[in-house]
C-alpha cells in the first residue's frame, strides 16, 4: 500500500488539475468525432452532476456529509459536567417544590376499628350493623395555602390486575342500557337476570368511604365537585345514563350510587375508574378551598366502610397543598439531584483518570490487532 | 475487443463458414448445466411440417410461463413461504393466541406488526413475479414467422408446435429449439450468439445439414417432409443426439445443426427451421432450476440468538405464571373470584392458573422476538448491494467498462468475516492477456525476453537486471512480445533445423480453431478465439511469416514467406479433413490436414504431459532438453504447450476415418467414443518443440495481497499451472517471499518416479500417500518447531495435485488441515477443478473459517460454489465464473474494496442493526415484565394494544435502517489504509456473546429506569387541578421515555451521523407524538375501551411530564455513556484508535485516494459507468467466432462443473430484450 503512504495532502487545487488531466486524456482517447460532439455536453452535465445528482452520487458512493462524532475524554466530561449542571437546579427546584407542599397523612384502618374488633377486622367491616363511623384528629403541621386536596390511599389493592382492568365497559358507560354487549364486564355483567349500570368489577367495587371535616367546630366545605378529568366527564360518561339495577346483587362490593344522578355527575366514580397503575395508589376525594393555618386542628368524621381488610391493604387519609411540579414526591428531585452530582462525580473521576493515566488520543500503539500473534 | 457494431457485417463475406469437420465433433464434452444428466433412451418423433401427424403425441405447445404464482395460488403460496420463517410463523401462532380470553392484548397488537411485514415481503414478491408475467407475456406474443399454406405467416410463439418450419430473421430470438435446415448464406450456416444461455459473447458458428440446404424459399420449404428422431427433452446445452431421416436416408444430427431458444441469430439475414422442443422442453428452460441460496453465518447465528430469546422468554413466562399461581387469592374479593370464576384465575386449581397465565404472558411478551428485524435486513443489504457495490466507482473497471454486481444480496456482511481466499491464477491473478514470449524449437530455445517474475526474483536475489536494449527485429503486439533476430523474417532458414522450425510454424498456422476477422492483411486482421492462448499462437505463426488468413469450412488459408527462398509470398491453402477438439480431459488439440502436395499430417499441441505420453520411441536429446526447456519456462512463470506433428499415410487415415465417423453418429456416450478413437491416431508422434506465453499480472495485485494479508487474511492459490509457474507468480504477487519458510510437498521426487516407473498403479498409489503422509508429519512438526522460536517465521506450503490428492484423504486431512492453516500462505498447483472445491470445503468445514474463492474460468465454478462467498471475475474467459459467482468483479484488486471496505461496513452495520433490534425489544419487553409483578401477575399489559403493536414497525423502524445503510466507522480509504481493521470481523468481534450480553445488561438496566422511574415519579404527581395520573397516564408517559431513548440510544452508536439519521430519528419521535395526539384524540363507536382518552393532553399540561421526559433519557443513557467512555479509554477497538487520528480530517468527498490508482471518475468516465449500468448482455464486448462454451486455459478441466441457474436469471436472460438491431455501445 505504498501509494497510500505518498497520498497527497488532499487540496483541491491538486485534484481539480488531476481532474482535467484525466479528463483530456479520456477525451483523447475516445472517439473524434464523438468526443466533439459531446464536448459542449459534458460541461452541461458536471454542472448538472454537481447540483442535482451530488446526493445521489455521495449515496451510492456512500459519502454522504455527516458529523462523526468520537467520544473523547473531553466530551466525556464535558458531556457528563453539562448534564450535572443542568440537572442539579433542576433537582435543586424540584425539591423546593416538593418541600414546598403541605401534606397531611393519616393512616385510619386500623384505627377506626374498635378495640373488639381489632382480631377481626374482616367481620367488622362486613357486619352492616355496626356502625362504621370514626373520628379522626389531624394537626396542620405548617400553612396551607388553598386548595387542599383531599385524598384516599389504598395499598395491596390491584386495580391493575388484568381481570379487574377489562372488567367494563366504557361503551355502557357512555350510552347506557342502550349498549348490551357488556361481555367484557364479567363477572358482574348482570344481576339478577338484568343488566348492570355500570357494569364490572371496577364499578362494582367503588370506593365508599366518606370524610367529613370540621375546623373550629365548623364544617369544613369539601368540594366535591370538578375531581374528575374533564374528559371523563364529557366524554367517557353518558349525561343521560343513569345507574341502574347497580349493586343489587346478593354481594354488595362498594358504595352504591344514586340512581337519579347521570353517571356524568358521579365523579367518585369517574374517579375510581381510571385505574391506578400501581397497587399502591392515591385517588381524589375533593377539594377544601379554603386556606389552613399552622397548628389548626381538624376533626374528621369518617365513616369506614371500604373492605380493605380482606387483603390487609391499609387506608389512608391525604392532605395535601400542590406546587408547581404536583405533589409531595422527592423522588424526581432527588432523582434529578443525585443524577446531577453523579454526573459531575463522574466528570472528575474522568478528569483524574486523565491526570493520573492519560491517553494519547489516536496513539497506534494502541492498535491491539497488530501486536497479536498470528497463531493466537 | 476492438471493433465496432459493424464489424461482423464485414468479416461475413470473408468468414463463409468454419470447417465442417471441425464443427462435427464438437461434442466432445459434457457440461453439466443441470443436475439431470443427458438421457439417451427413449425418442421422440417429430414429423416436420406436419401438424397433425404430430398432434397424437401431444407436445407441449410453446408458451412458457416463469411466474411463481398465479391469481388464486398467490396468497396460498406467498403465505406458505413467509410462513416458513420461524419469526412468522411465531407471531402468527401469537396472533391465533391473541384472539382467546387467555390474550392480555388485543389481536392488533400482534397482528398489525405481521401483517405489515407480511404485507411488505407480499408487495415485494408480488412485484417481482408481476414482472416476470409481463415479461413472459412479451415474449410468448412475440411474432414469428411459420410456414403455412407455401406463405409465411406471423403468428405468436406461444402458438408455435412442434414440428412447425420456422423463418428467423437477423438479429431475432429463436421461439424454441430448432433443427437448423436452411440459411440464407451459403454453404447453409449461421451464426448465433449464446450470451443468454451461457454468458459468451462470442458468435458461434452453425451449420446445416447439406441435404436440407435447399429449403430455403416458403415455397421450397414446403416441400420438405422429414422426421426427425431425437432424444427426449434434457438440460444439456451442448449435446444433442438424433437423426434426421428424410425419404429413405438417415442423416445423424449434431449439436452443430440445433439452434436453442434463448440464443439469436447474428450476421445472416434469416434461416430456416424446424421445431424440435417447445416451451418448457427447450434446453434454456429445462436449465432453469432454483439452486439453493447461500445463507451468511452471522445470519446463522442470529438464528441461535432468536432461540436464545425463545429461551429468555420461557424463563420470564415461568417466572411470571409461577408469581400468578402464588398470587391468586380469594381474598382480593374485588377480583370476583368466585365459585363461577373462570379456570385461569380459579384459585382453586393453582397449578392450571399457572399454566395459562404462561400463555398469556407468551402473547403478552412476544415482542421480545424482533419480527421486523428480517424484513429491515432484507431491505438493509437489497440497497447495500443494488446501490452501494453495484455502484462503487472504486470498483467499477473504466477498461473494461465493468462495474461490480452483487448477483446476491445474502452475503454482504459475509464479505466482512473472510478468512480464508482462494484464488485461481489464470486470469485472477494474472491478466489473460495471453503473449507469445518465447518458444523452443528442436532443442533449441529462442526469445530474449525477461518475464517480470524472473525480474522480480532476480530482485528478490540482489541481482540487477538491466532493462535489455531490445533489437530492431523486437516485435510487440498484441499477443506477441517476442524479441529474437534468428527466427524473424525468415532468418530461421540459417538455424541448425530449418525443416523443424517449418513444422512448428506450421503447426501454429494451422493447428487452431481460430476465426480470422476483419481484412485479410497482416496489419488489420484480428483473431477471434476462444482461449487467449490460441490468438497468441496463431499470432505469433503470423509474425513468424505463416500468416493464417481465412477459413472455409474444409480449409485454412495460410500466406507463407520466406519458405523457400528470402522474400518469396506463396498463399498455401490446407485442407482440413479433422479437428479433434481439445477438452480437458484430453488437453490437446489436433487437427487432420492435407497439403496441397497431398501429404498427410496430424498436427498436435497439449500439455507436456499429454503430448510426452503419445511421442513416437526414440529423439531421446531432443525429449529431454525440451523438457529442460519447458521447465526453464515453467521457472519463469510461462505458460507452455508442446506441439508435435505425425505424417500420415492414407490407408492407415481412411481406416482411422471410419471408425471415427462412426464414433460421431454413435447416439450413446459419443464424446467418449470420439475421445477413444481419437486416441487411436494421436499416437507416435514427433516433437517439433514447444512454446511459452507469457500471462502477465494483473494492475495491483501484489499491493492487494499485501493488503489483504496484513487484514489478516490468508491467500491460496489454487492453479493448473505447474508446480515452478505457480510458485513464481506467488512470488510476483508477493505472497510468498525469502523470509518465509517453505514447505514443498511434490509428486516430482526422483524416488516417486522411479515407483511410477515401474508400472504398478497400486503400488504406485501406496507408495505416494506414504511419502506424502511422511512429508505432511515432517512439515507440521517443524511447522510446530519453528512457531515455538521466537522469530517465528511465517510459514508457506506449496503441494501439488498429485500429492493433494492423498493429502485429501480422510486419514490425512487432519494433518494437512491443520499444517495448512497454521501456514500464511499456501499455493496448490496442478489442481483439478474438483480438488479446487475439496480444498475450499476443507477449510469451510473442517476449520470452520469464513472462506471466499475467486476465479474467472469455467474450471474455478465448482471452487466458487463450494465456499461461503463466491466472487467470479468478469473477465476474458466467457461469463460461467460470474453466473455461478455471488459477486462479481472485474479486476482482482477490487477485492480490496469489495472485502476491506463493503464487507467490513456491511458486516459492522448488520451486527449493529442485530444487537440494536435485540436490545430495543428486550428493553421494551422488559418494562412490561417489570410491571407484571406489580399487578400480581395477572399478565395485564402496561401499554395500549396500539403502542405495542406500532412500536417495532413506527416508532423504531426507520432509524435503524439507516444506520444499516449508513454507518460507517472509518471511512473507506482509511478501511484500505488500515486493513488490520479488517480483523475485526474475522473476529466477529462485534457479534459475540459478549457484546450482547453489554447490550443485554443495558436493556435491563433501562427498562428498570423505565419502569420504576416513571411510577415512582408519577406516585404523587398531579396536574394542576390536583387530579392524579392512572395506569394508563403512567404507561403513556413510560413508553413516551421509551421511544425516545431508545431512538437516542441509536445515535449514540452510530459512527457517523448525516441528515438522515437527524431526520429519521426526530421523524421516529415526531411519528410517536404525531400518533399519540391523534389517538388520544378519538373515540371509536366500539368498545376497545379507550384508555388512551385524552392522556397526553393532560399529561403535556404538567411539568412533571417534561421532566421525566427529561430525567429518565438522560439516567437511562448515563450508564451508556460512561460504558462507551470507560470502554474507549482503557480499551479502545482498534477502529476508535483511527477514528481519533484522522479526527480532524474532514471527509473526503473527492477521494483523493482514487486518483492514485487511477478510478476517480471524470464526467465521460459517469457517462461510461452510466451506460455500463444498462443491461449488462447489451454492454459487453462483441465477438469470438469459435464454439467453445467454455473453454479455458488449456489446464482447465470441466468435470464436474455445476452452473446454477436459477430460474429467474435463465428465463429473463432467454427472453428477448429489445428488437432493436444491435448496436455497440463504445
Amino acid at each position: 500500500m505504498g501509494w497510500l503512504q505518498r497520498r497527497p495532502v488532499y487540496q483541491d487545487q491538486v485534484l481539480k488539475e488531476l481532474h482535467v488531466e484525466d479528463r483530456s486524456s479520456i477525451l483523447g482517447s475516445m472517439d473524434n468525432d464523438e468526443a466533439s460532439t459531446s464536448g459542449s455536453n459534458l460541461e452541461i452535465h458536471s454542472g448538472f452532476r454537481n447540483t442535482l445528482h451530488s446526493s445521489v452520487y455521495g449515496f451510492t458512493q456512500q459519502n454522504l456529509p455527516a458529523c462523526k462524532p468520537v467520544l473523547t475524554p473531553g466530551w466525556v466530561i464535558t458531556m457528563f459536567l453539562s448534564v450535572g449542571f443542568i440537572c442539579i437546579p433542576i433537582g435543586v427546584a424540584a425539591l423546593l417544590a416538593s418541600q414546598s407542599v403541605v401534606e397531611i397523612v393519616d393512616r385510619y384502618d386500623t384505627e377506626c376499628i374498635p378495640e373488639v374488633f381489632r382480631d377481626n377486622k374482616v367481620a367488622y367491616i362486613k357486619d352492616d350493623s355496626i356502625s362504621k363511623n370514626c373520628t379522626r384528629i389531624l394537626k396542620v403541621p405548617s400553612y396551607m395555602k388553598a386548595p387542599i386536596y383531599v385524598y384516599y390511599q389504598l395499598d395491596s389493592f390491584y386495580q391493575n390486575h388484568r381481570r379487574y382492568v377489562k372488567s367494563r365497559s366504557d361503551r355502557q358507560l357512555l350510552y347506557g342500557l342502550k349498549y348490551t354487549d357488556t361481555a367484557s364486564c364479567k363477572p358482574e355483567e348482570t344481576g339478577n337476570g338484568l343488566p348492570i349500570v355500570p357494569c364490572g368489577l371496577v364499578a362494582w367495587s367503588l370506593f365508599n368511604d366518606t370524610y367529613n371535616f370540621v375546623h373550629e367546630s365548623v364544617e369544613l366545605k369539601v368540594n366535591r365537585k370538578n375531581i374528575a378529568w374533564k374528559s371523563d366527564r364529557e366524554h367517557k360518561f353518558g349525561k343521560d345514563v343513569y345507574p341502574f339495577n347497580f349493586q343489587n346483587g346478593s354481594l354488595i362490593g362498594g358504595a352504591k350510587l344514586d340512581p337519579q344522578i347521570p353517571l356524568s355527575e358521579q365523579e367518585d366514580l369517574m374517579v375510581w375508574m381510571r385505574t391506578a397503575a400501581l397497587p399502591s395508589f392515591r385517588k381524589l376525594y375533593g377539594v377544601i378551598e379554603i386556606d389552613l393555618d399552622a397548628d389548626e386542628i381538624l376533626t374528621v368524621f369518617l365513616s369506614n366502610n371500604y373492605n380493605t381488610y380482606s387483603f390487609g391493604g391499609k387506608k389512608r387519609l391525604v392532605l395535601s397543598t400542590k406546587s408547581w411540579l404536583g405533589g409531595k414526591n422527592n423522588f424526581l428531585a432527588v432523582a434529578c439531584l443525585a443524577v446531577g452530582s453523579s454526573c459531575i462525580f463522574m466528570a472528575l473521576l474522568f478528569v483524574l483518570l486523565h491526570v493520573r493515566n492519560p491517553r494519547t488520543f489516536g496513539d497506534p500503539t494502541y492498535l491491539t490487532l497488530d501486536r497479536k500473534s498470528n497463531f493466537a | 475487443m476492438s471493433g465496432g457494431g459493424g464489424r461482423w457485417e464485414r468479416v461475413r463475406d470473408r468468414v463463409r463458414s468454419s470447417s465442417s469437420s471441425m464443427r462435427g465433433d464438437r461434442q466432445t464434452r459434457t457440461v453439466r448445466l443441470g443436475r439431470v444428466q443427458p438421457q439417451a433412451p427413449g425418442h421422440r418423433t417429430i414429423f416436420c411440417n406436419d401438424r397433425e401427424a404430430n398432434l397424437p403425441v401431444k407436445f407441449k405447445g410453446n408458451s412458457i410461463s416463469t411466474t411463481k404464482y398465479n391469481l388464486l395460488t398467490f396468497l396460498p403460496k406467498g403465505l406458505f413461504e413467509q410462513f416458513r420463517r420461524v419469526a412468522n410463523l411465531y407471531f402468527l401462532m401469537i396472533s391465533i393466541l391473541s384472539t382467546t380470553p387467555i390474550s392480555p392484548v388485543h389481536p392488533i397488537t400482534n397482528v398489525v406488526p405481521l401483517s405489515l411485514v407480511l404485507f411488505v415481503s407480499l408487495v415485494k414478491e408480488a412485484f417481482e413475479d408481476w414482472k416476470r408475467l409481463l415479461n413472459d407475456r412479451v415474449i410468448n406474443s412475440s411474432p414469428i414467422d411459420v410456414l403455412q399454406d407455401q406463405k409465411w405467416e406471423s403468428i405468436p410463439w406461444k402458438k408455435l408446435q412442434v414440428g412447425d418450419i420456422i423463418k428467423v430473421k437477423q438479429d431475432g430470438f429463436f421461439p424454441a429449439d430448432l433443427l437448423f435446415l436452411a440459411s440464407s448464406n451459403p454453404d447453409g450456416v449461421c451464426y448465433i450468439e449464446t450470451a443468454n444461455l451461457d454468458g459468451e459473447t462470442n458468435l458461434k458458428i452453425r451449420k446445416a445439414l447439406e441435404r436440407t440446404w435447399d429449403y430455403l424459399l416458403p415455397e421450397k420449404a414446403a416441400e420438405f417432409k422429414g422426421e426427425i428422431q431425437c432424444e427426449q427433452p434434457n438440460n444439456s446445452l451442448y449435446t444433442f443426439t438424433g437423426n434426421l431421416i428424410i425419404g429413405k436416408q438417415t442423416l445423424p444430427i449434431s449439436p452443430n445443426q440445433i439452434l436453442l431458444r434463448g440464443c439469436s441469430l447474428r450476421n445472416t439475414e434469416y434461416i430456416v427451421g424446424a421445431v424440435i422442443f417447445t416451451g418448457h422442453e427447450t434446453k434454456v428452460m429445462m436449465n432453469a432450476m432454483n439452486v439453493p441460496s447461500k445463507r451468511s453465518t452471522l445470519e446463522r447465528k442470529l438464528d441461535k440468538l432468536i432461540l436464545m430469546l425463545f429461551g429468555v422468554l420461557f424463563v420470564m413466562c415461568f417466572i411470571g405464571a409461577i408469581g400468578s399461581g402464588v398470587f391468586i387469592n380469594r381474598k382480593h374479593y374485588y377480583l370476583g373470584l368466585n365459585d363461577r370464576v373462570e379456570d385461569q384465575f380459579n384459585p382453586n386449581n393453582r397449578f392450571v392458573v399457572a399454566i395459562l397465565t404462561m400463555f398469556t404472558l407468551i402473547t403478552l411478551y412476544s415482542t421480545i422476538i424482533p419480527i421486523s428485524l428480517y424484513v429491515s435486513i432484507e431491505m438493509i443489504k437489497f440497497i447495500q448491494s443494488t446501490q452501494f457495490i453495484n455502484k462503487d466507482l472504486n470498483m467499477y473497471h473504466r477498461e473494461s467498462n465493468t462495474p461490480a454486481l452483487a448477483r446476491t444480496s445474502n452475503l454482504n456482511e459475509e464479505l466482512g468475516q473472510v478468512e480464508y481466499i482462494f484464488s485461481d491464477k489464470t486470469g485472477t491473478l494474472t491478466r489473460n492477456l495471453m503473449e507469445f514470449f518465447k518458444c523452443s524449437i528442436a532443442g533449441e530455445v529462442y526469445g530474449h525476453g525477461i518475464t517480470e517474475i524472473e525480474s522480480g526474483g532476480a530482485q528478490r536475489s540482489g541481482l540487477r537486471i538491466d532493462e535489455t536494449k531490445k533489437s530492431s527485429t523486437a516485435v510487440h503486439e498484441k499477443g506477441f512480445n517476442f524479441d529474437d533476430a534468428r527466427l524473424m523474417r525468415g532468418a530461421w532458414r540459417n538455424e541448425h533445423d530449418p525443416d523443424a522450425c517449418k513444422e512448428f510454424f506450421r503447426c501454429l498456422a494451422i493447428c487452431h480453431t481460430v476465426l480470422p476477422e476483419g481484412d485479410e492483411s497482416p496489419e488489420k486482421i484480428t483473431y477471434q478465439a476462444a482461449s487467449p492462448d490460441e490468438a497468441a499462437l496463431v499470432v505469433a505463426a503470423k509474425n513468424f511469416g505463416f500468416f493464417f488468413y481465412r477459413r472455409t469450412p474444409t480449409m485454412i488459408m495460410v500466406r507463407e514467406s520466406h519458405v523457400e527462398k528470402i522474400g518469396k509470398i506463396q498463399d498455401v491453402s490446407y485442407e482440413i479433413l479433422n479437428v479433434l477438439e481439445f477438452n480437458s480431459t484430453r488437453k490437446r488439440q489436433s487437427v487432420i490436414c492435407r497439403y496441397p502436395n497431398g501429404r498427410l499430417v496430424l498436427y498436435c499441441k497439449g500439455a507436456d504431459t499429454v503430448i510426452y505420453e503419445r511421442l513416437a520411441y526414440g529423439n531421446d536429446t531432443i525429449k529431454n532438453v525440451s523438457r529442460g526447456h519447458l521447465e526453464q519456462f515453467g521457472s519463469a512463470g510461462l505458460r507452455t504447450l508442446c506441439l508435435a506433428y505425425r505424417d500420415l499415410n492414407s490407408e492407415l487415415y481412411e481406416s482411422w476415418n471410419e471408425k471415427f465417423i462412426q464414433a460421431k453418429s454413435t447416439l450413446r456416450d459419443r464424446e467418449k467414443k470420439m475421445d477413444e478413437v481419437a486416441e487411436l491416431i494421436e499416437t507416435d508422434l514427433i516433437l517439433i518443440g514447444c512454446t511459452a506465453i507469457e500471462d502477465k499480472l494483473q494492475e495491483g495485485v501484489p499491493s492487494c495481497i499485501e493488503t489483504l494479508s496484513r487484514a489478516g487474511i490468508k491467500i491460496w492459490v489454487l492453479t493448473g499451472d505447474k508446480m515452478e509457474t505457480a510458485i513464481n507468480i506467488a512470488y510476483a504477487c508477493s505472497l510468498i517471499n525469502n523470509s518465509m519458510k517453505q514447505f514443498v510437498i511434490s509428486s516430482e521426487t526422483d524416488e516417486i518416479r522411479e515407483v511410477e516407473s515401474r508400472g504398478d498403479t497400486v503400488e504406485t498409489a501406496r507408495f505416494m500417500k506414504e511419502s506424502v503422509k511422511k512429508e505432511l508429519k515432517r512439515c507440521i512438526q517443524e511447522a510446530e518447531h519453528s512457531m515455538h522460536t521466537l522469530s517465528g517465521n511465517k510459514l508457506a506450503l506449496i503441494i501439488d495435485g498429485k500429492c493433494l490428492m492423498y493429502a485429501l484423504d480422510p486419514q490425512l486431512r487432519v494433518t494437512l488441515l491443520n499444517l495448512s492453516l497454521n501456514c500464511h500462505a499456501v499455493v496448490c498447483c496442478r489442481v483439478s477443478p474438483l480438488q479446487k472445491a475439496q480444498v475450499t470445503s476443507l477449510v469451510k468445514n473442517g476449520a470452520r473459517k469464513i472462506t471466499l474463492s475467486i476465479g474467472d474460468g469455467a474450471n474455478d465454478v465448482s471452487m466458487i460454489q463450494a465456499a461461503h462467498v463466491g466472487v467470479g471475475i468478469s473477465g476474458l474467459e466467457g461469463m460461467q465464473a460470474v453466473m455461478a459467482s455471488d459477486f462479481a468483479i472485474a479486476q482482482f484488486r477490487f477485492l480490496t474494496d469489495l472485502l476491506l471496505v463493503h464487507g467490513r461496513w456491511s458486516y459492522i452495520r448488520i451486527c449493529k442493526v442485530v444487537t440494536y433490534f435485540f436490545y430495543k425489544n428486550l428493553t421494551f419487553t422488559l418494562t412490561q415484565f417489570w410491571f407484571t409483578f406489580q399487578t400480581g401477575f395477572s399478565g395485564q399489559r402496561f401499554y395500549d394494544d396500539w403502542f405495542q403493536s406500532l412500536y417495532n414497525v413506527i416508532f423504531t423502524a426507520l432509524p435503524v435502517i439507516i444506520v444499516g445503510l449508513f454507518d460507517k466507522d472509518v471511512s473507506a480509504s482509511l478501511s484500505k489504509r488500515y486493513p488490520q481493521l479488517y480483523k475485526e470481523g474475522i473476529k466477529n468481534m462485534f457479534f459475540k456473546w459478549r457484546v450482547l450480553a453489554v447490550w443485554a445488561v443495558f436493556s435491563v438496566y433501562q427498562s428498570l429506569i423505565f419502569f420504576y422511574f416513571t411510577t415512582a415519579a408519577s406516585r404523587n404527581s398531579k396536574n394542576a387541578s390536583g387530579k392524579l395520573f392512572g395506569l394508563w397516564d403512567v404507561s403513556t408517559m413510560a413508553f413516551t421515555c421509551v421511544v425516545v431513548t431508545v431512538n437516542l440510544r441509536l445515535l449514540m452508536t452510530c459512527n457517523v451521523i448525516t441528515r438522515w439519521h437527524h431526520i429519521s430519528v426526530i421523524g421516529s419521535i415526531l411519528a410517536w407524538f404525531i400518533f399519540i395526539f391523534l389517538y388520544s384524540g378519538i373515540m371509536t363507536p366500539y368498545d376497545r375501551q379507550e384508555n388512551i382518552y385524552f392522556v397526553i393532553y393532560v399529561l403535556m399540561s404538567t411539568f412533571f411530564f417534561y421532566l421525566t421526559l427529561l430525567l429518565v433519557p438522560v439516567v437511562a443513557l448515563l450508564g451508556d455513556v460512561i460504558y462507551q467512555g470507560l470502554q474507549r479509554w482503557f480499551a479502545p477497538y482498534d477502529y476508535q484508535i483511527i477514528q481519533e487520528l484522522h479526527r480532524h480530517e474532514p471527509e473526503q468527498r473527492s477521494r483523493p485516494d482514487l486518483l492514485e490508482i487511477g478510478t476517480a471518475m471524470t464526467v465521460d468516465e459517469e457517462r461510461t459507468f452510466a451506460i455500463s449500468q444498462l443491461p449488462r448482455e447489451t454492454s459487453k464486448h462483441t465477438g469470438f467466432a469459435f464454439d467453445s462454451p467454455g473453454y479455458e486455459s488449456f489446464f482447465a478441466s470441466l468435470h464436474g462443473v455445476n452452473v446454477p441457474q436459477r430460474a429467474w436469471d435463465v428465463a429473463r436472460r432467454a427472453s428477448m430484450r429489445s428488437r432493436q438491431p444491435r448496436t455497440s455501445i463504445r
